[in-house]
């Protein structure tokens, strides 16, 4: 799990100010959100209770050492967390569970940064859907007469949500007896890796990295007036639903947020650099949603980048360059999208890892700063490890999660082999119509095995949700097999309902499926999954 | 289904030769005859035209009792899983209206739903797919009859001169032997076809069916009771019924439970007056209904087929067909699969999936039997359940109360929760063998989407998935099917089941 509001050292100067005041504006509205002051300030009273009792926990193990004069202004833990995200919290509680006394180092609200990044895409996602179902009434005989979308409704309803997940995080740590220290991590130069929190020395044999990572910018020196845009973050703090939207980059997040806007009503327009989204997703997916967005009514910018941005008083004037590396002898276009409300950066993540100093450690990262671990999750440092966002690998929730419980399992269980297995993670795209994909693309297939080992199966039909409906979108799928034996291993699909079929066939792929398998397999009838099983 | 077959010993011979040896012999029309233009009997027929077979079906609709008729494809495609998918996604939009305006929509009230608009709209796709499966039929070389065909012996269907062998099934739903059931009473081969509204609707009967008919009226506003004389689902985990009915109950679907109806009166004003004994208190109750819609079981039509004649074996009971495991009949030559076979779960999926191994055992294509455990099923009712596997009880009976572990979870789907849905029947349980690896015995789940979760589920299923097995697999954030692999609380705990956090 990601953190964005940590509030470590902003990695690029220019944009302090911005991030900055975003950070802030998050500030404000966790506050404002549904959480009682009253409930919040017995839970922290509680906290404290809790704080004190573990502190004297502590001190008799201090104490037991006390002929280690190093360790008589240190605290000591089993097992310290830096950064209370999901795959921190993950590991610290299962590491507590395990037996082993933890700590969580988290500079901002404990578990507050969990649910933000990875709850609020989803739900208004759901909100979008919906927009796309009020389309389809008429064709099924309802007369929903005026539609409108009010986007403040949403947000209150969504951020009471989230306030509640706030609440159901703290309780859960308070449970696990998991000791929360507020405040910025740094590692210190004491022989033993050591952290500095507000002047005070922590230290355990295992220290967990998961400060998780944001959403990267780009400066007023490389595009002027880029910090004129927001990111991800900034988007769920919208407090109107913008009606002209500029998103820049080709990335799922990208993708999510153009669906989402475009089909809530703002007039949506999506710029990348080649001329198709999601490009490290199997080519047929890449290819389809790229097809499915220009469908749905977002409009495309290929070839092109931003150039500047300027401010109007009727709103953002985006300046784009447009050239199509085929055609050489072409001039670069450079064309203006006016009053533009709302620009958005998804142009990547960025690791969270400069504030720690963590060169005192030696740990290596590489050279976007995301810290680099083997299989088992180590650092280059013995008793130092990292999981989520901060690697830089699989940037999902539950992968961050299970890393950290493997993890867990492996220091205070004594499960050497325990390890989390990053071949067959699943991954979904909230796209309109989601996007469910496993394992490797056609094209990893053929580079790993050959092309005369790999076959393919593919398929795309209308869902019969769309049987009645004037509007139509296809569901396609693929199956990637290699081998004699046509072991799957992998598993690509866009259309309505791939979010919930995935998971399943995860579990069945982790074990090894082969196609013959799915052919042995009964359809579930009528359903689009059943077409996995009954492909030719 | 009954299939009829010709000679055996004339298929020892090898595949290049069986077409010159039909026209030596001469003596068969068809290598095949395929009685019913259902779901099974059309894939057997693809699938054994495609290997090289000569082959005919048969198939001609008798019109229900309210007079309804359909085309070519069967139940499912005509007044079965077709027609009811998309009321219930009908049923569905109705529910979303109300959830979107939690997201954020304003809609202006009221919103109406109109019966005939939905009614034109699936009885025209539903023709279209009639219309698709002649033309593939036609495609694949196989003759198709809108003839009732009947058997005269072992390769001769009545109709028709000589012929391979056969398949067939034809059903009529039953109706109740109360007063007034047969002249007042619609079943599930009407609904699908009324023209206008049926209004406040009685629905006789707790099979999948008669909830999944109850939900989709329902869901687009209609008064609904469904009388159930005693449980309801029977053969599926009684648990899971139990969270179905009660989230239709909490939906607006009301239920008379224990009761059983005995006379419908049609009243001077057009309604149907019912009248029913209450088992629960001895009372007789009377209500008045502008549809009552029996949904009671279907029985087989085999008497038309003429098989007892031929002496084909039939259950006493349930009038259906006794089958082996290779679909043969007590009748060498005649084979049967579908609905019709006794003791075959009554599924689309199962009935093709045998069709076309039995057409490729009978073409020597292949041994492949039809294997019937680890079928995965979902009923669409208003919150879908959609299971792979043994029953809770089932699992308890061979293995006994300590022999299994059941892992269960009481979670909370993402989009119920901004739309302030209460999600008390979202739930789901994993049944495992205690010992060993606990291999997966039977997997549960009610939720929103429940068949397009199962179906990997089903696959993992098969492939012999163990409750580590799951574990072990990454959860896709946030959707409902990742419950299924972060399920830790077991039954025997006694722990609260209750999904927290991430």
């Amino acid at each position: 799990m990601t953190q964005q509001w940590l509030s470590l050292d902003p990695p690029i100067p220019h944009t302090h100010t911005h991030t900055h005041t975003h950070g802030c504006s998050f500030l404000v509205m966790a506050i404002l959100a549904q959480l009682s002051r009253t409930s919040r300030s017995a839970c922290w009273f509680r906290h404290r209770k809790q704080l004190f009792s573990s502190f004297r926990r502590h001190a008799l193990i201090r104490r037991s050492m006390a002929s280690d004069p190093a360790a008589t202004d240190t605290t000591r833990f089993d097992f310290l967390v830096i950064g209370g995200g999901s795959g921190g919290l993950a590991g610290a509680r299962r590491a507590s569970e395990l037996g082993a006394a933890t700590a969580v180092i988290e500079s901002h609200k404990l578990g507050g940064t969990c649910v933000s990044k990875n709850f609020k895409p989803p739900v208004m996602w759901n909100a979008a859907v919906h927009a796309e179902y009020l389309h389809d009434h008429n064709d099924y005989g309802f007369d929903v007469g005026n539609v409108r979308f009010s986007w403040e409704t949403l947000k209150a309803k969504r951020d009471a949500y989230i306030g509640h997940l706030n609440r159901i995080y703290r309780s859960n740590l308070d449970k696990a007896k998991i000791q929360t220290i507020q405040g910025h991590a740094r590692f210190t130069s004491d022989p033993e890796p050591t952290v500095e929190v507000n002047g005070k020395k922590y230290t355990a044999p295992h220290i967990l990295i998961a400060t998780g990572g944001q959403p990267s910018v780009l400066c007023d020196d490389e595009v002027p007036g880029a910090s004129l845009g927001i990111t991800s973050d900034g988007f769920f703090e919208l407090e109107t639903l913008p009606k002209r939207s500029v998103i820049v980059g080709a990335g799922y997040i990208a993708v999510e947020m153009a669906g989402i806007l475009s089909t809530l009503g703002s007039k949506t327009s999506l710029v990348i650099r080649q001329t198709t989204v999601l490009r490290n997703f199997d080519s047929l997916i890449s290819t389809n949603c790229t097809k499915e967005m220009q469908n749905s009514g977002v409009d495309l910018w290929k070839n092109s980048q931003v150039k500047s941005v300027r401010k109007t008083d009727k709103g953002l004037e985006v300046t784009i360059a447009t050239k199509d590396p085929e055609k050489k002898n072409e001039e670069e276009k450079i064309r203006t999208i006016q009053e533009v409300d709302c620009l958005l950066w998804a142009i990547g993540r960025q690791p969270n890892s400069s504030g720690l100093n963590i060169g005192e450690m030696i740990v290596d990262t590489d050279e976007k700063g995301h810290i680099v671990v083997d299989e088992f999750q180590n650092t280059s440092r013995a008793g130092i490890y990292a999981v989520g966002d901060v690697c830089g690998k699989a940037l999902l929730t539950p992968v961050a999660i299970a890393a950290g419980r493997k993890l867990a399992h492996r220091l205070f269980e004594g499960k050497k082999d325990s390890k989390l297995d990053y071949s067959t993670i699943p991954t979904v795209v909230f796209s309109h119509p989601p996007i469910g994909t496993v394992g490797l693309t056609e094209d990893e297939a053929i580079k790993a095995r050959g092309k005369e080992n790999v076959k393919i199966y593919k398929t795309s039909f209308t869902p019969m949700y769309h049987a009645i409906t004037s509007r139509k979108s296809q569901c396609i799928m693929k199956l990637v097999c290699v081998g004699k034996e046509e072991k799957v291993v992998g598993l690509h699909m866009q259309g309505l309902g791939c979010d919930e079929m995935l998971q399943g066939f995860t579990v069945a792929i982790k074990m090894g499926a082969t196609k013959a398998d799915f052919d042995k397999t009964i359809a579930i009838h009528p359903t689009s999954s059943e077409e996995f099983v009954t492909m030719r | 289904m009954a299939a009829l077959w010709r000679g055996r010993h004339r298929w020892k011979r090898t595949n290049c030769l069986h077409v010159l040896t039909r026209n030596l012999t001469g003596k068969y029309d068809y290598d095949l005859v395929v009685i019913g233009g259902g779901s099974g009997g059309l894939a057997c027929s693809k699938e054994a035209a495609q290997l090289g077979q000569k082959v005919a079906v048969l198939d001609h609709v008798e019109p229900s009792v309210k007079g309804t008729k359909w085309g070519l494809g069967g139940t499912c495609v005509n007044v079965g899983c077709i027609p009811k998918k998309l009321m219930h996604q009908a049923a569905l939009l109705g529910t979303a209206v109300k959830d979107a305006k939690k997201f954020g929509w304003q809609i202006s009230e009221p919103i109406c739903h109109d019966w005939s608009t939905m009614a034109d709209a699936v009885q025209n796709h539903v023709r279209s797919l009639n219309w698709g499966h002649r033309v593939q039929l036609q495609d694949k070389k196989v003759k198709y009859l809108n003839i009732k065909g009947s058997l005269l012996d072992e390769h001769t269907v009545k109709g028709l001169t000589k012929a391979g062998k056969e398949v067939g099934c034809l059903f009529i739903i039953r109706h109740l032997s109360i007063p007034g059931a047969m002249e007042h009473g619609i079943t599930s081969d009407d609904i699908f076809w009324l023209k206008k509204s049926p209004g406040k609707t009685l629905v006789v009967g707790a099979s999948y069916v008669a909830l999944e008919c109850a939900g989709f009226l329902t869901g687009i506003g209609l008064d609904t009771t469904v009388m159930v004389r005693s449980i309801a689902l029977r053969g599926f985990d009684q648990q899971m019924a139990g969270l179905v009915t009660d989230y239709m109950e909490a939906y607006g679907t009301k239920f008379a439970w224990q009761c059983v109806p005995k006379r419908v009166d049609k009243l001077s004003s057009g309604v149907l007056q019912v009248t029913w004994m209450d088992n629960n208190t001895g009372n007789e109750h009377k209500d008045t209904y502008d549809s009552v819609l029996w949904a009671v079981g279907r029985a087989p039509e085999t008497k038309a087929l003429g098989l007892d004649k031929l002496g084909v074996q039939l259950d006493k009971e349930t009038g259906k067909i006794v089958v082996g495991a290779d679909e043969s009949t007590s009748v060498p030559n005649i084979y049967a699969f579908g609905d019709i076979g006794e003791g075959r779960p009554e599924l689309t999926p199962t009935a093709i999936k045998a069709g076309k191994l039995l057409a490729r055992r009978l073409a020597r294509h292949s041994a492949e039997l039809m294997n019937y455990d680890s079928v995965p099923t979902t009923v669409f009712t208003p919150l879908e359940y959609g299971c792979v596997g043994l029953s809770e009880e089932e699992a308890e009976k061979r293995l006994g109360k300590d022999g299994i572990e059941v892992y269960h979870a009481f979670y909370k789907p993402l989009e119920f929760t901004v739309a302030e849905r209460d999600a008390s029947q979202c739930y789901l349980k994993v049944i495992c063998e205690r010992d060993g690896d606990q291999k997966i015995l039977g997997l549960h789940f009610t939720g929103p989407n429940a068949g397009e979760v199962t179906q990997g589920f089903a696959l993992a299923f098969q492939c012999g998935a163990t409750y580590s097995h799951l574990l072990q697999t990454v959860g896709i954030h946030p959707t409902c099917a990742e419950e299924l692999t972060k399920v830790n609380i077991t039954k025997r705990s006694g722990l609260d089941a209750t999904v927290t956090g991430c």
